[in-house]
């Protein structure tokens, strides 16, 4: 019997391990095993020949971990791609290997009403948070809406009791805002608006606005164009122009419907825009001098404009929506989209 | 309103398309809805396939009953052979022919071709077919046979009448009564274009009497002015063509000379009219009073109205005759035989008769312009021109005048800077043109004084005096009102400029910046963000907000909580059949103040609603939470109410309210919805904004978690089933000493040696300290103290 030469193990095991790793065929895998494992090889020499229970226990370890490393270059070899030189399908969904994550999405009112707020952050706005439930006084009496107009009736607004109602704009935001400080203010504030509207494809009687103010000395209409385009382009693209049609407002005076021209045809006229090449964009103007008494601002000293837009116009118009209570029905195969 | 276009060429002379007048009034002045085109086709000549024709004779067709075969002089040196279905004329009558290849406004082409064997040259034409009513009552007469002033065989019938109209469909803003009229807008654009405006039409004929009737004012308020006009041997029949296409083009349907010629008034002076049958008036007078309480009449159509005190009436010497300024009444208008006429121009006051019209929901051509506000002096205005066709239309005398009122309005003198003309706006506008434009408006301007010392704006400015038109009273009482003229007419040459700042602010708030965060930690949990109804039909609180009046039971509620919605969201989405669903929704709610009339305190929450139960909502939560570096506790909850069984959310903070020591208020919930709720296992999570946002720490200050490797060490203990692991924890928590670091359960373990109504729950400890190495000896210490706490507190034992 010829005595065995001592074996480093430590030293076996990492170069079985490493030539199994090594392995890029099932030959190579093959002529390792054999080398390490086979039945000429050291190791199972050496423990037949064993005698101790550490030396066992240390040879074992060194077998099992060769083995191991020979049945995953087995595996890794079998879920390789052929031909492209893969060691596994990587265009396999992550589900199948328990590595999923649900995706989530933020709802297109949310994400136009943050594009909004950015654009005017950029420009120095603050956004002031208004409230919902309010008094006539807030939201009619400081507007200078007069006794009569009809958004002071039943039939147009939701009134809790004669003195409290919810909102119809968020103008009364505005009013609070003023009645706190002193210009310059340069403010938008948005939220949800009530009406009692009948409910159709672009009406519902739940809606967001946006709105804005903007008092300092020397503002002039043409700031308010100015403002407006600079929005209107950041929403529908930099070719877009605003132009102004005279309206009627009772918290502006100079009041004006802002148009921009329409995205989806270049002002040529198409169904969207109603073969006008402009779209209507909501109101605006200048602050009637009457919010200005209001609040105890000098109109001598102090011009401010005004303008108010629909969310859900918006998102309609880009997105393509083509009814408004899509947007209210959280339906999970609509909001994925966006 | 419907304008005419070829109406209101008889005021100002049109020479634009039609396409730009539109877009330029539509920024100027009103909006432009639609330009739109009622009778005959005028492209290619087509008019001229329209004339007149003189009946040469009219027999039976020889082979057809119900058709005549006629010979009609058509102009030319042959009579034309036409056949017609209708028999209310004969030889001599002079009619209306479309000749072969004309275009009717239906699109049908009109060929020669043969009736039952004769041959039709042309169709004699009914006013239907003309666009001229809506009346099959056989074909249209333009003159009976030996009339002196009948038209001549060949003219063109477009002559005689418009045989077809453009007309720009406009909507008015409530300031601008003064456009619910063709002479208003025309007035506008005169001014737009530069163009001469006409003077406003009606010459008033020679007064043939002088018959009063006696007109009582009882309410000055509600009927500043009234006119009443009487007239005699008045022969009511249908009114000429011309009168006819008009009332047409104005949307309106002819029904005799009389009521057309004051629906034509009413729109060429924005002033309504009402004729009555004076014969059938009591006493033959006239009392402008308000109503006594459930008075009544039935207005004209026969429908019966009952009235209160707030409803002004015109009245008879016996009772209501006309609902003032909406609806005559059916007794007392003109008819047929009607003979004598008394012919009301008068002006109402506005807001109550706008809340009578509403609360009758009786809404008329007239009332829509009262509302709004007409010109007292109009009436004058409209009352010449009624005078003048009722004589020339209806061969009347007008045998009497009376104008009742105590003094019209005068005009208002409004000092205007042309320079803060130029500041409001943004554009430069010379006084001259300013002064122009006004003039064209129908202002009356003249240099006005420098301003005085006590002017605001500072003394010395050269001002204009500006002197308002009646019609523009309501309207314009103040500088900045006379500058919005201005400035309408200048939008297109106003430039885009940005306001220069002096000082710049603008970040959201810190609430703001938070409510960002929460919605994008919930999107980067998969939870897709849902908007839902803030009124809803149940609430949970029985003192939550309710409207009175709702839009329908299932939006009576304002809500106190936002899961509602989602949950019926959630069902929306199961029933579709979509997997997966999980949703958030950020918004108010409404919490009822404590005393009634308050308004309520809005407070931002976010909730959610997971499918997979429970602990996928809890998952949810505790990634919130610690996004937010929130240190909240799970509170067991077994009655949730509706919301089934789960946890509250407590901070650890003191109880602002006194409440149980080391307990903030509840900033939330989170559960497992009863399974009658939902199918399948719902989670859900609702959790008050503010609260949270209160406990995220302020400002983050660095801690050495580096430099001094922790020590890790795991204890598990058994205790009773009841205990909750998160009172386990922070039980540990408190007596783990600040040298504790993480404190987690990481495996709850029930069966096996672990004795039946109890558990064995695994927490993982870590200790380090800032500044030394902590030696396992430190360690051992801290987990005795834990372990003591733990069998002092819950009777825990350690598990071997
Ligand atoms: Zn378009």
């Amino acid at each position: 019997m010829v005595p065995l030469a001592p074996v480093n193990w430590d030293a076996y095991q990492a170069d079985g391990v490493a030539a199994l790793a090594a392995a890029t065929d099932a030959d190579a895998v093959e002529e390792a095993r054999v080398r390490f494992l086979g039945r000429k090889a050291a190791l199972p020499l050496a423990l037949r020949e064993v005698r101790d229970r550490e030396t066992g226990m240390l040879l074992n370890t060194v077998r099992k971990a060769i083995e191991e490393a020979a049945a995953e270059a087995e595996l890794r070899l079998a879920a390789a791609v052929a031909g492209r030189g893969l060691d596994f399908d990587p265009t396999e969904p992550a589900s199948l290997h328990g590595g999923a994550l649900p995706a989530g999405s933020l709802h297109p009112i949310t994400q136009t009403r943050r594009e909004i707020e950015d654009v005017f952050l950029g420009l120095g706005y603050e956004v002031i948070d208004g409230r919902e439930v309010e008094t006539t006084r807030y939201n009619f009496d400081a507007l200078n809406f007069p006794d009569w107009h009809p958004a002071r009736s039943p039939l147009a607004s939701l009134f809790f009791d004669r003195d409290r109602l919810l909102r119809t704009e968020t103008s009364p935001s505005q009013i609070r805002t003023m009645e706190t400080r002193k210009p310059p203010i340069y403010m938008v504030s948005h939220g949800r608006v009530y009406r009692r509207d009948a409910t159709d494809a672009t009406h519902y009687p739940v809606f967001h606005q946006i709105e804005g103010l903007a008092i300092d000395r020397g503002l002039t209409l043409a700031d308010l164009k100015g403002t407006l385009l600079h929005l209107m382009r950041a929403l529908f693209g930099p070719q877009r122009e605003v132009r102004f049609r005279t309206h009627y407002f009772p918290f502006t005076e100079p009041s004006m419907e802002p148009d921009v021209s329409c995205f989806l045809c270049d002002g040529k006229g198409c169904r969207v825009c109603k073969h006008s090449g402009w779209i209507e964009m909501g109101g605006s103007g200048m602050v009637d001098p009457k919010l200005f008494e209001f609040v105890g601002y000098d109109p001598e000293e102090y011009t401010g404009f005004a303008f108010g837009l629909g969310i859900e116009r918006i998102v309609q118009l880009r997105h393509g929506v083509p009814d408004i209570r899509l947007l209210w029905h959280n339906d999970l195969r609509v909001l994925r989209q966006f | 309103m419907k304008v005419p276009v070829d109406w209101l060429r008889d005021y100002v002379p049109l020479e634009m398309p039609l396409d730009e007048l539109a877009h330029r009034l539509a920024v100027t002045s009103c909006e432009v809805e639609r330009v739109s085109r009622r009778g005959i086709p005028w492209e290619n000549g087509n008019h001229d396939l329209f004339v007149v024709g003189h009946v040469l004779s009219a027999e039976k067709h020889p082979n057809a009953d119900r058709l005549q075969l006629c010979k009609v002089d058509v102009g030319e040196t042959e009579p034309a052979q036409i056949v017609c279905g209708a028999w209310n004329f004969g030889a001599g009558a002079t009619v209306a022919v479309a000749r072969p290849g004309a275009t009717m406004p239906d699109g049908l082409v009109l060929e020669r071709r043969k009736l039952r064997g004769e041959v039709s040259e042309g169709m004699i034409l009914s006013e239907r077919e003309l666009e001229l009513s809506q009346d099959h009552d056989g074909i249209m007469v333009l003159a009976a046979p030996g009339a002196a002033d009948a038209p001549r065989p060949g003219t063109p019938l477009a002559e005689l009448f418009a045989l077809s109209e453009d007309i720009l469909e406009v909507e008015v803003t409530g300031n601008r009564p003064d456009l619910l009229s063709v002479y208003g807008i025309a007035r506008e654009v005169a001014a737009l274009y530069g163009l001469p405006l006409a003077p406003p039409p009606g010459v008033a004929p020679s007064l043939s009497g002088d018959e009063k009737i006696a007109i009582d004012i009882q309410d000055a308020v509600g009927c500043p002015r009234y006119i009443g006009r009487v007239f005699r041997d008045v022969k009511v029949g249908p009114s000429p063509a011309w009168l006819k296409a008009r009332v047409l083009g104005a949307g309106m349907r002819p029904i005799s000379n009389i009521v057309d010629i004051t629906n034509y008034v009413m729109v060429a002076f924005g002033s309504p009219l009402h004729a009555f049958d004076l014969d059938r008036l009591a006493e033959q007078r006239i009392v402008v009073r308000r109503a006594g309480a459930g008075e009544k009449m039935e207005i004209l159509g026969g429908v019966e109205y009952t009235f209160d005190a707030r409803d002004l009436l015109i009245c008879d010497g016996a009772g209501p005759v006309a609902i003032a300024g909406i609806k005559g009444g059916e007794a007392t208008g003109v008819t047929e035989t009607t003979t004598n006429v008394l012919l009301e121009a008068a002006n109402f006051e506005p807001h109550e008769l706008l809340a009578t019209s509403e609360r009758l929901r009786l809404r008329t051509d007239g009332s829509n312009r009262w509302e709004k506000g007409v010109d007292p002096h109009a009436a004058g205005r409209a009352a010449t021109l009624a005078t003048q066709l009722i004589v020339e239309l209806a061969g009347a005398r007008w045998t009497g005048d009376n104008d009742v009122h105590q003094g019209l309005p005068g005009r208002e003198v409004i000092a205007l800077r042309p320079a803060r003309t130029d500041a409001i706006i943004g554009v430069v506008t010379p006084p001259a043109q300013q002064t122009a434009l006004l003039t064209s408006l129908g202002f009356d301007v003249a240099e006005g004084a420098l301003t005085g010392p006590d002017f605001p704006g500072g003394a010395g400015q050269p001002t204009l005096s500006v002197t308002v038109p009646t019609w523009r009273a309501r309207d314009i009482a103040r500088e900045i009102d006379v500058v919005e003229e201005i400035a309408r007419f200048q939008l297109d040459a106003l430039p885009a400029t940005l306001p220069a700042r002096r000082e710049l602010f603008g970040t959201l708030t810190e609430a703001q910046r938070l409510r960002r965060r929460v919605e994008d930690v919930l999107v980067g949990a998969g939870l897709a963000e849902a908007y839902t109804g803030t009124l809803t039909g149940h609430d949970p609180d029985p003192r939550a907000l309710r409207l009175p009046d709702p839009l329908g039971g299932d939006q009576e509620v304002m809500r106190t909580r936002l899961l509602n919605g989602l949950v019926e969201s959630a069902e929306r989405n199961i029933n579709v059949g979509t997997a997966g669903v999980a949703l958030f929704e950020i918004a108010r709610v409404y919490l009822p103040a404590p005393a009634d009339g308050d308004l309520p305190d809005e407070r931002w929450h976010v909730a959610g609603i997971v499918e997979g139960g429970y602990f996928r909502a809890k998952a949810v939560v505790e990634l919130l939470l610690s996004a937010f570096r929130a240190d909240w506790a799970f509170e067991p909850a077994a009655d949730l109410g509706d919301l089934g069984q789960g946890a509250r959310l407590r901070g650890r903070g003191a109880a602002a309210d006194g409440g149980p020591a080391g307990g903030g208020p509840v900033g939330g919930t989170v559960s497992l919805l009863p399974a009658a709720t939902l199918d399948g296992a719902w989670g859900t999570f609702e959790i008050d904004l503010p609260l949270l946002f209160a406990a995220v720490p302020g400002h983050t200050t660095y801690e050495d978690v580096v430099t001094f490797p922790s020590v890790k060490n795991d204890i598990a203990v058994v205790v009773d089933e009841g205990v909750a692991s998160g009172d386990l924890l922070a039980a540990v928590r408190e007596a783990g000493g600040p040298e504790l670091g993480e404190a987690a359960v990481f495996d709850v373990y029930r069966g096996g040696q672990v004795s039946q109504g109890a558990k064995s729950v695994a927490i993982s400890l870590s200790f380090r300290s800032p500044e030394r190495t902590l030696a396992d000896e430190d360690a051992a210490v801290h987990r005795a103290r834990i372990l003591k706490t733990l069998a002092e507190r819950f009777g825990a034992t350690l598990r071997g």
